[in-house]
């Protein structure tokens, strides 16, 4: 056993927080902007800045989670919320599915540019009208002379308007297994639809994609030999990174609440001397630091490959997910009115944490999981 | 990070459970229902070496470290020995034993602890009183010097083992004016004169573990049986904290264990509207929410463990998170566990019932959640 952070772990998360008090992140507010091409342009700016810093390649190639790589995690989630989320789908999602699961070929043209920040990739999965947890999935591809052509919408794809290569979950010639079409974002029949605009993480470019007879070579195309099995990695990785958001949530909503009770008197003491908050805060406090050994403990389990993984992972996104709801709720309940204003990181926190519980493998969902698993059913 | 356990610790808590099947749980129950204490269980535990566990092999003890010593508190609780003989068991070793042998003399450590890991004797402790729970400062029991002997004076409540104690070690005031500094901890056998114990108080949970006053009535006792120096008592106390976070919480996330094992094959069992009840979200997700109380819990713990193996002094702050966890988060899978049972979850005769109950100490004994919260917010 070792409880301790790696000094080496401690020295890549200050290269992380190096890289946004060079200008305060001024230029993250990029990310809020409407407009695909300048969104896209400062995350492809960051994504280089991040891996320089030696951020972006971790448990890419190998696809294993490690507590390293959610201690790394966990400090970009808390600087820069979308920014993570959008180089962690890129990398830690997209990247590893064609590491893992992609050919020579397709991992030689992919993956050296991902990991150094020239490109961006997403994976997209979900569907309307269906849960996707239910294959098969209604996007198919058909043969044809040039490999396949590819039909079928998806919805809320992170990355959706900025992504160079989009690899899209669904099934061949009416197959049952799940194959993923990867897909460049010049290919014809690729509509991306407009960006949406979410309650949460408003820097995070997430649209809907349509295939409309969208032709993809064979070449481009990961038909592993147990789709399923694929199908449950990238759930698994997307859990995974959605987990290690959670924590950085906690800690931006934590920090922040403590540094104004702290700071902000009434009845001529600071606010954090009144049981009411300081009691508020040890909560906060309990739920974040058991969130974050939980977390770790299952990334741990992931890189050792025990039997419970699956199960700790979703135990560990189904807390830290909630936890983080509690801890943004409480965090904006100390900062009160100035927290209602828009534009501080408890009300931000506030926002992103729904989607936490929403996005990958709902919270409902992997209750059914846990529950599943200690059936053993 | 890494959060192994060797194979050695891996094996010993497995063993440590098939004895506990074998030899306490069957018992556990007729016990809890009448509220009796276990000696024979207890003995049990000091024959195989579980109440000695991390004491040095020359004073009976098996030389354990402390994670280890965790994960047998775990296994008990984890194969149904009820919260009632492991608070016993703490109360015993880690409250009692185990201030003897950080703070006493090589003549005290000679004296008590061979008896105590054997459980040829059981020891309890005394810190509580009536009008001193949380500010444990506000003491009033007296330990007046006169001569070569400390006399000592007034009560002690909520005592664990406290009726059928062999020894106490128990903390009082020597200094007049001292708050926390005035605090000295002594050694006080059975028998002494001056020194009793009250009736058994009937509990709610824990019931096998025996709880009572001390009163003491002009006791006088021998100046050797102060333990280090004057005015250190209320430092040693704190410091029993390390395991209390730690090896007495352990059986309580063993227990939910326990109790997540009978809530799957209730479910499993259980048959409403033709079909198992497992089979209904519902009842998934609590034993989902259980499952996940016990993985968050269980890491708290150990880390607390492992620290103290490394010698480090206890982060407060770390031991508060996990005791104020486990405390009150415990109380909402605990009251799933009943709850899926439906009517024979209210019932005696169900363990699920018994946890309940037992469960709703956590977050009263050894520092309420408040003063966890307290001592949190001080830190941050």
């Amino acid at each position: 056993m070792n409880f301790d952070i790696g000094e080496e772990e401690k020295n890549l998360c200050e290269r992380i927080k190096g890289l946004f008090t060079v200008d305060g992140g001024a230029d993250l507010i990029h990310l809020e902007n409407d407009q695909p091409e300048v969104v896209r342009r400062a995350t492809l700016r960051w994504a280089a800045s991040l891996a320089e810093a030696g951020y972006l390649a971790p448990g890419v190639l190998n696809g294993r989670n490690s507590v390293s790589l959610v201690v790394m995690q966990e400090s970009l989630a808390a600087l820069a919320p979308s920014l993570f989320l959008s180089v962690e789908v890129s990398t830690r999602i997209f990247g590893r599915l064609v590491a893992v699961y992609g050919t020579s070929e397709q991992k030689d043209g992919i993956l050296s540019n991902l990991t150094s920040g020239r490109i961006i990739g997403t994976t997209a999965l979900s569907e309307e009208g269906m849960n996707i947890e239910n294959p098969p999935l209604a996007t198919t591809g058909v043969s044809s002379a040039e490999g396949f052509r590819v039909s079928g919408s998806k919805s809320h794809v992170v990355n959706g308007p900025i992504a160079d290569w989009i690899a899209a979950a669904g099934t061949i010639d009416g197959e049952t297994g799940t194959s993923f079409f990867l897909i460049e974002k010049s290919r014809k029949g690729l509509v991306t639809g407009n960006r949406l605009a979410t309650l949460g993480y408003t820097g995070a470019a997430i649209s809907p994609v349509h295939f409309e007879g969208c032709p993809v070579p064979s070449h481009h195309v990961i038909r592993p030999e147990d789709g399923s099995d694929a199908l449950k990695m990238v759930r698994l990785w997307e859990d995974q990174v959605l987990t290690a958001a959670t924590l950085g949530l906690m800690r931006r909503s934590f920090d922040v609440a403590v540094t104004y009770a702290k700071t902000h008197r009434s009845g001529g003491k600071p606010i954090i001397a009144y049981q009411e908050v300081g009691f508020k805060l040890a909560e906060m406090l309990t739920l974040f630091q058991t969130a974050q050994l939980l977390a770790y403990r299952a990334a741990w389990m992931s890189e050792s490959g025990d039997r419970e993984t699956d199960a700790l992972a979703h135990c560990a996104k189904v807390f830290c997910a909630e936890a983080a709801e509690k801890i943004a709720s409480e965090s904006l309940q100390i900062l009160g009115g100035n927290g209602y204003i828009l534009g501080n990181p408890a009300e931000a926190g506030y926002r992103d944490a729904k989607y936490l519980q929403i996005a990958g493998t709902s919270t409902e969902i992997s209750r059914m999981k846990i529950g599943d698993a200690v059936l053993a059913y | 990070m890494d959060f192994h356990f060797t194979d050695e610790q891996v094996m010993f808590k497995e063993q440590v459970i098939r004895f506990a099947r074998k030899e306490i749980v069957p018992r556990v129950q007729e016990h809890e229902l009448k509220g009796e204490f276990d000696a024979q269980a207890f003995h049990r535990l000091g024959d195989v070496g579980i109440l000695g566990l991390h004491f040095p092999q020359a004073f009976g003890g098996s030389d354990a470290d402390v994670v280890t010593t965790v994960l047998a508190g775990e296994a008990l609780g984890e194969a149904g020995v009820d919260g009632g003989l492991t608070l016993a068991y703490g109360a015993h070793t880690f409250l009692c034993a185990d201030t003897i042998f950080a703070h006493g003399t090589d003549a005290q450590r000679t004296a008590y602890i061979p008896k105590l890991a054997s459980g040829d004797w059981i020891g309890c402790m005394g810190l509580t009183e009536p009008g001193a729970g949380s500010d444990v400062s506000s003491m009033t029991t007296r330990a007046d010097k006169r001569g070569d002997r400390y006399v000592l004076n007034g009560n002690k409540m909520f005592i664990t083992n406290g009726p059928v104690a062999d020894v106490a070690v128990v903390y009082a005031k020597t200094g007049k004016d001292l708050k926390h500094a005035g605090i000295s901890a002594f050694i006080v056998e059975k028998g002494t004169p001056g020194f009793s114990a009250g009736n058994n108080l009937i509990k709610m949970g824990v019931r096998t573990s025996h709880t009572s006053e001390l009163i003491f009535e002009d006791c006088e006792i021998p100046e050797t049986q102060l333990i280090g120096q004057e005015g250190g008592g209320f430092l040693m106390a704190m410091q029993t904290v390390e395991w209390d976070r730690s090896a007495l919480l352990a059986p309580f996330i063993g227990g939910m264990t326990y109790v997540l094992e009978k809530c799957v094959r209730y479910a499993r069992e259980r048959y409403q509207f033709g079909r198992p009840i497992a089979q209904f979200q519902a009842i998934k997700h609590k034993l989902a929410d259980i499952k996940i109380f016990i993985e968050a819990a269980r890491t708290l713990c150990y880390r607390i463990a492992w620290c103290k193996d490394q010698g480090r002094p206890l982060n407060h702050l770390e031991a508060a998170v996990a005791k104020l966890f486990v405390g009150d988060w415990g109380l909402r899978p605990a009251n799933d566990a009943m709850v899926l049972f439906g009517g024979y979850g209210y019932c005696h005769e169900y363990e699920v019932e018994r946890s309940f109950r037992d469960s709703r100490l956590a977050p009263i004994g050894g520092g309420t959640s408040e003063i966890q919260k307290k001592i949190i917010s001080k830190l941050i």
